[in-house]
């Protein structure tokens, strides 16, 4: 029940408590209650609005409101929308006939063996093997037709696909194990063609009901109910199955936690390096240091899926070096931490610094230490930091890793496990390396931009940036694609987009720059500048805005405006355009206007090759 | 804690009935909020705040506060004042 209590904290008191004892009890009045006090907060304290569609071969209409509150605990204005019961394939066909604005922002199928495929339940009465296993393969493209039927009526909504969990209530388990085609293996086949839909097809993912039910065990389950109502969830099973539903939807609505600091003595070893020597800790395959050797492979795991480490250690650094360089079970590097703060300092503080060479908002952070002091300050100093461990004990921390949603997402992309060495070069620059060393660096990287007019060919990107980018953002102006079109419409407007390739591939489109004509005579207003997090600190911005003025000065601009609006994200950004040489006019609120009387042309920085300039002649 | 004080609060609170309602009127008969839907809900709601497992006689007849009280009895819950306490 923690991840409920974690996921609601910036809930008022009295809606928490109303929570709590609703999740206690389970019992169906106060799970309303909470329902109504939750609906009494103003919108922006419940969260963004997220309809949810279920689709269902058992009865879900009893846990209804068990749903909805795990999903408004999320938090989120959720509606649930139920369809008929066990008619899926036709709800589906029917909602796309019917008025494409109700379309829900995610949609869920929940199935099970006992509705769609009861034969497996009695084999030797269902022509097992060969008609079983045909019966198998027609479920099999049954789970495809859903998805193309789904993809072909609500395209771009997310589909939940639930795995199907093995039934509760059947006979001869022994036998149901010892053939290929006997109820066991049925139950994989179809799952496995779960399994293999979402990987193959965007916008498919899996809600692992199977997984769900057998990390339960038999107690989620309640036959007389199933019996009497076609419901098939004991009171038990009820608030788990609901809780798993919002936890596997709730990607979809929260960006995961991006970094993880963590803390070195009695968490990632045993022992505190400054009194028991390298000699004295524990790591290992032995007990008590397998356990932090656990705890190293999980927190390696999350650096390899994209989350970002940062050490932050009470420590002399030189002690610290050693451990990294002589103790033979550290899976851990060095190079492993983005950013590494060994010192005496408080560390909230150097969280801090750290969150700021990032550029990342303290809400990104996940936290890991064995001390409660520290957790508690942490705590004190910076509420926004979630807490992942209570007790000093490892294996507690260990299970927190375990447990905690904090950085759970649907999909790793290959920018994913790329993230690491990009904010590693973005927190190198920060901190001030020395110039010519970080140019050295910025060449190695072999970077090759390409400067592309915005159009049809990349707007679908363009349009995801400007809803995303939120640090490298001059105006953090979300403009849907109609607002880009009708900008690429002005006559003498300019609108480019930087491609960049680096030794380690093509990174795609990073960075974009709108500009459009202004009132005046020849004067053109930049109304978005904005550059990809990942590829930060690469001077990404000198090129495109180098490209920018090249051109402005073809098209005869005699005066360049712009503007910073300041947010609680973008102060990354608050002087560039001091930078760029630009004079302020006037600061207007929390927007500082900015001018550029004559256009002369700027160099593209030197460690960038042109590619194929678009721009230009 | 006097037993029979928790079926009946949790009874007003499930069908949403002032706190001064006479047990006796907690009948399936005179709720139309006690429909087939909250019939699967209560047994839920009962099974849990009670840790019994009611059998399939005892489902068809969970109408009333009555009946309800002696079916946990029957469970094996103690009610205080009861005649027909066990367990």
């Amino acid at each position: 029940m923690n991840l409920i209590h974690q996921w609601t904290g910036s809930f008022p008191d009295l809606q928490q408590a109303a929570i709590r004892q609703a999740v206690e009890s389970a019992s169906l009045a106060k799970i309303r209650r909470a329902l109504r006090l939750l609906q009494e907060l103003a919108p922006e304290q419940r969260g963004p609005v997220l309809n949810v569609e279920i689709l269902s071969t058992f009865n879900l209409e009893p846990i209804l409101p068990v749903l909805q509150l795990t999903l408004n605990c999320l938090p989120s204005r959720a509606e649930l929308r139920l369809a008929p019961l066990d008619n899926i394939e036709g709800y589906i066909s029917q909602s796309a006939s019917a008025d494409s604005q109700k379309l829900p922002d995610a949609r869920v199928v929940i199935w099970r063996l006992e509705e769609v495929l009861p034969e497996a339940l009695y084999p030797f009465s269902s022509g097992f093997p060969k008609q079983l296993a045909a019966r198998v393969d027609q479920v099999m493209a049954r789970v495809e037709g859903v998805v193309s039927l789904h993809q072909r009526t609500a395209h771009g909504i997310p589909l939940f696909l639930s795995t199907m969990a093995l039934p509760v209530n059947f006979a001869n388990p022994v036998s149901a194990a010892q053939h290929c085609a006997g109820l066991f293996a049925s139950v994989s086949r179809v799952n496995q063609k779960i399994y293999e839909v979402a990987t193959a097809r965007d916008g498919i993912y899996v809600l692992d009901l199977a997984s769900w039910a057998a990390f339960e065990g038999r107690v989620h389950a309640d036959a007389i109910v199933d019996f009497l109502a076609r419901q098939p969830l004991s009171a038990k099973g009820q608030l788990g199955f609901a809780l798993f539903i919002a936890r596997c939807l709730r990607p979809l609505i929260t960006p995961r936690r991006k970094v993880l600091a963590i803390d070195l003595d009695n968490t990632l070893w045993g022992g505190v390096v400054g009194e028991d020597g390298v000699a004295g800790l524990k790591l290992g395959h032995e007990f008590p240091g397998n356990v932090h050797l656990r705890i190293q492979r999980e927190v390696l795991e999350l650096r390899n899926r994209g989350v970002l480490l940062v050490l932050l250690s009470k420590n002399n650094e030189a002690d610290v070096r050693e451990v990294f360089d002589s103790l033979p079970d550290m899976l851990l590097k060095w190079e492993d931490f983005a950013v590494r703060k060994i010192d005496w300092n408080h560390k909230h503080e150097n969280l801090r610094d750290a969150a700021r060479e990032l550029g990342l908002g303290l809400d990104s952070f996940a936290f890991l230490d064995d001390s409660d002091y520290e957790r508690e300050q942490m705590h004190q100093f910076i509420p926004e930091v979630l807490i992942l461990n209570e007790t000093p004990d490892p294996l507690h921390t260990l299970r927190s890793l375990w447990e905690t949603d904090a950085f759970d997402s649907l999909a790793v992309t290959d920018e994913d496990r790329q993230r690491h060495r990009d904010y590693s070069i973005r927190a190198a620059r920060d901190v001030g390396a020395h110039r010519d060393d970080l140019e050295a660096f910025l060449k190695s990287l072999e970077m090759e931009a390409t400067i592309e007019e915005i159009g049809s060919s990349n707007m679908e990107r363009v349009v995801a940036m400007l809803g995303k980018t939120n640090q490298f953002n001059l105006t953090t102006r979300r403009h849907s694609r109609a607002q880009v079109q009708s900008m690429l419409e002005l006559s003498g407007s300019i609108a480019l987009a930087l491609r960049l390739r680096d030794k380690f591939g093509d990174q795609g489109i990073v960075a974009l720059l709108l500009a459009i004509p202004s009132g005046e005579d020849a004067t053109l207003l930049v109304d978005s500048f904005l550059v990809s997090c990942r590829a930060l600190g690469r001077g990404l911005e000198d090129a495109l805005w180098a490209a920018m003025v090249g051109r402005a000065s073809q098209q005869s601009v005699r005066r360049l405006e712009a503007e910073y609006i300041s947010t609680a994200k973008n102060g990354i950004v608050a002087d560039l355009y001091d930078r760029l040489g630009l004079r302020r006019i006037q600061p207007d609120g929390g927007s500082t206007r900015y001018v550029l009387e004559q256009i002369i042309p700027v160099t593209f920085p030197s460690w960038i090759a042109l590619e194929g300039q678009t721009y230009g002649h | 804690m006097d037993t029979e004080d928790r079926l009946l609060p949790l009874l007003l609170d499930f069908f949403e009935l002032p706190a001064d309602t006479p047990p006796e009127d907690i009948r399936q008969q005179l709720l139309p909020a006690w429909d087939s839907l909250a019939t699967v809900q209560l047994i839920t709601d009962l099974e849990r705040a009670f840790s019994v497992n009611f059998d399939i006689d005892e489902i068809t007849r969970l109408r009333s506060y009555r009946e309800i009280r002696d079916a946990l009895i029957r469970q094996g819950v103690r009610f205080d004042n009861s005649a027909d306490q066990r367990g």
